[in-house]
């Protein structure tokens, strides 16, 4: 046992944080929001710079990959960031060049990067298959939640299966990925807001010395460290079955309440372009739908602990 | 950063696995229904300890020299898994293990450390914790009861509230103002009070928590000698917060919970319920609240084996223990229906037994006011 990042992993994060200080963060976020682009630039210096193949290091693993989705996601990054350097490579060996879209068989609606992405990851049931889509690419859709999102198309052509039951591993990864997110997206958000609340005043004080604030922030604040911890827990762990949907439940029940506190403090200035707020918490609401949202990953987490007694649906 | 026990640490909790099944008796269930502070599980937990002494393990996380064998802090957290998980058989001498000793060791002098932690180490001792007053409850800095030097004694006089284990105790962790003319942090001392002094009275007061749970402790001119204090004089405050620090995540409840989460997935399926995606989806969730209390609560053991000074981690981890312990109750009820509400059956017994959770050794309210303050750093007023 020992919580803290060995000397390796740090040295990975203090150089990741200076490539996303340079490529990433809400200025950046903000410009490529106003037409709901992708951030090729940013995907490219993470490629060339090696981290998007970082669980596939001799010393490194789920874990490096849990830390480097979190840290992409605290710093606004639009790119799929999850799927490319989590998802992909633990599950097809290899990390794909371009942006990649994961995508549930029979589920119709938009997905996150659906038109800038070359491959589709699908779940579909007890196959994964991967899907190359040439240049029959998705739609891109209007949406106001910060990162792009289109429709694929539709049918999806059959793509490569990557074996029986492989779905099963695509959904658990796809879980852990989601509460790295998550948790990056909040971080931020927390630590912005706590600065918000410290230098706004009203009523002859600052907003964030009365009690109704503090202990609603303090909440979130043990939620969203606790979440961090199971996470971590589930990465370094391998992503086994039970463990992730804890971490993707906690994380994305989490995210609504973050969502909803961190409006709440920031009063109508949250609710603006101007303040940077919204680049983080916009995205929470579109991470925590996926894979049916934070009951679906309880249920899941449920049937896998008790399972005999609990049988009921595989997901 | 690594989340896998030892080879050791398996080994050990495996052993003490063994040890624990093969020492409870077969009613152990009825003797641990009035929690650790029911006569029937002190008197159980004299032997017991003796036996958990015999192997070294009681005080294992102690150093060399107090009768310990220098164990991680994580070893100590398995016993208190293991110890908490089954409804503490070690009774109320978890807390002399936890943090009366460790603040022996850290304030005593060489001669109440000789006088203590054998007895301590050997398990053949119950202390309780004499802190709250009747006016003062969150607010500890209030306390009134006041120890005023008298020759080579100190002359005790005011009244402690809500001490568990007093019934039972041979000590009293008591703290009490020494400087009559001070108020709040200032002017405080401890003091390790021999409970058969005269001018101790207790007066039990009728709760919902079980039978002879709630004590109210009045001292009147009790003369105990000035070597029973601990710490420095006047300025014992610094002695309260390290004690509090070990106290506040010295009962591992996650571990309780989680076995009690079992036990309601079990019924939850005998009565067909596991059908119900709302029951499985509360399962899930209070499952998860459990593993964050758990790995929170790991935290702090990571820092306290890296010998860090107590940080806000403490807090975290209070709170995420009782929404955990909260969630497990709740739920419990509702999945054993009124069969649950059956003075002394298991499930009465959880229940009636954790509802206090958000409340002893500082409540909800309190840990996030340090969390708002020393973690998010927000402004006072
Ligand atoms: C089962 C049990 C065992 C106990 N054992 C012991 C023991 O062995 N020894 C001992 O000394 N004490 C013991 N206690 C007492 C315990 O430490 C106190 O109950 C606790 O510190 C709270 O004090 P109080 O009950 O007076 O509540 P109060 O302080 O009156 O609090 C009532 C409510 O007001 C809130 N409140 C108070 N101050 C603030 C604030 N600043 N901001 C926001 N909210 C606030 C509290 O959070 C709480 O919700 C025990 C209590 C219980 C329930």
């Amino acid at each position: 046992m020992d919580l803290d990042w060995n000397d390796d992993q740090r040295a990975i994060l203090d150089a990741l944080r200076v490539l996303l200080d340079q490529h990433a963060g809400q200025e950046r976020a903000a410009e490529l929001a106003r037409d709901d682009a992708y951030d090729t630039a940013l995907h490219a210096a993470l490629a060339d710079a090696g981290y998007l193949e970082i669980s596939l290091a001799d010393d490194a693993g789920l874990l490096e990959a849990a830390m480097l989705v979190d840290a992409v996601a605290g710093a606004a990054g639009s790119v799929s960031i999850g799927a490319s350097a989590l998802i992909a490579p633990a599950l097809v060996g290899a990390v794909p060049p371009d942006p990649v879209a994961l995508a549930r068989a029979g589920e119709r609606g938009p997905v996150r990067f659906g038109a800038h992405a070359a491959q589709v990851l699908v779940d579909d049931g007890d196959e994964a298959r991967l899907v190359e889509l040439g240049d029959r690419r998705g739609e891109p859709v209007e949406t106001n939640y910060a990162l792009p999102m289109g429709r694929l198309p539709d049918p999806l052509p059959a793509g490569r299966s990557l074996g029986a039951g492989s779905s099963a591993r695509l959904r658990r990864l796809w879980r852990l990925a989601l509460a790295a997110e998550c948790h990056g997206a909040m971080r931020a958000a927390m630590d912005l807001t706590a600065r918000y609340v410290s230098e706004r005043r009203q009523f002859g004080r600052a907003i964030g010395s009365f009690q109704a604030i503090q202990h609603r922030f303090a909440e979130c604040e043990v939620r969203v460290q606790g979440g961090r911890w199971l996470m971590l827990e589930a990465a370094h762990q391998g992503a086994p079955a039970g463990a992730v949907e804890l971490a993707a439940g906690y994380a994305t029940r989490t995210a609504l309440q973050v969502f909803n506190e961190l409006h709440q403090f920031t009063g109508a200035m949250g609710f603006t372009r101007e303040h940077p707020l919204h680049t983080w918490t916009l995205r929470l609401q579109l991470l925590r739908l996926e894979l049916g949202g934070p009951g679906m990953h309880y249920r899941q987490a449920a049937r896998v602990r008790w399972g005999r007694a609990a049988r009921g649906g595989t997901r | 950063m690594d989340f896998d026990w030892s080879d050791d640490d398996l080994a050990f909790r495996a052993e003490l696995r063994a040890f624990v099944a093969a020492n409870l008796p077969e009613d152990w269930a009825k003797i641990s229904s009035e929690g650790p502070g029911g006569a029937d599980l002190v008197a159980f937990s004299q032997g017991f300890c003796e036996k958990l002494a015999e192997r070294g393990w009681l005080t294992q996380h102690w150093p060399a020299e107090f009768g310990g064998r220098d164990a991680s802090a994580w070893r100590h957290q398995i016993l208190g898994e293991e110890m908490w998980g089954n409804a503490e058989p070690r009774g109320p001498r978890y807390m002399t293990v936890n943090w009366v000793g460790p603040s022996i060791m850290h304030f005593g002098t060489e001669e109440q450390k000789a006088l203590h932690l054998p007895r301590i180490a050997r398990g053949d001792v119950v202390w309780c914790q004499g802190f709250s007053e009747p006016g003062a409850g969150s607010d500890l800095a209030a306390l009134r009861t006041s120890a005023i030097r008298d020759g080579d004694d100190y002359v005790v006089n005011g009244s402690k509230i809500w001490t568990s284990y007093v019934n039972h105790a041979d000590y009293c962790y008591l703290v009490a103002r020494t400087d009559p003319d001070s108020r709040g942090r200032q002017g405080i001392s401890a003091i390790l009070l021999p409970m058969d002094l005269p001018g101790i009275e207790l007066r039990e007061i009728p709760g919902l928590l079980g039978k002879k749970y709630f004590h109210e402790v009045f001292l009147r001119d009790v003369r105990v000698p000035i070597a029973c204090r601990l710490g420095p004089e006047h300025d014992g405050w610094g002695v309260v917060t390290y004690t509090l620090a070990y106290e506040r995540v010295g009962a591992a409840h996650y571990d309780r919970a989680a076995r009690v989460l079992d036990a309601i997935a079990a019924e939850a399926g005998r009565k067909g319920l596991l059908e119900s995606d709302a029951i499985l989806e509360r399962l899930g969730e209070a499952r998860a609240a459990i593993e964050v209390a758990r790995l929170l609560t790991y935290r702090v053991i990571d820092l306290r084996e890296k010998q860090s000074p107590p940080t806000p981690d403490t807090n975290l981890a209070r709170v995420a223990g009782t929404w955990a312990v909260r969630m497990t109750g709740d739920l419990l009820l509702e999945v054993f229906g009124a069969e649950g509400l059956v003075y002394g059956s298991e499930a009465d017994a959880y229940f009636r037994l954790s509802q206090w959770a958000g409340v002893a050794s500082g409540t909800t309210e309190i840990q996030l006011n340090l969390i708002a303050g020393h973690q998010l750093r927000l402004p006072r007023e």
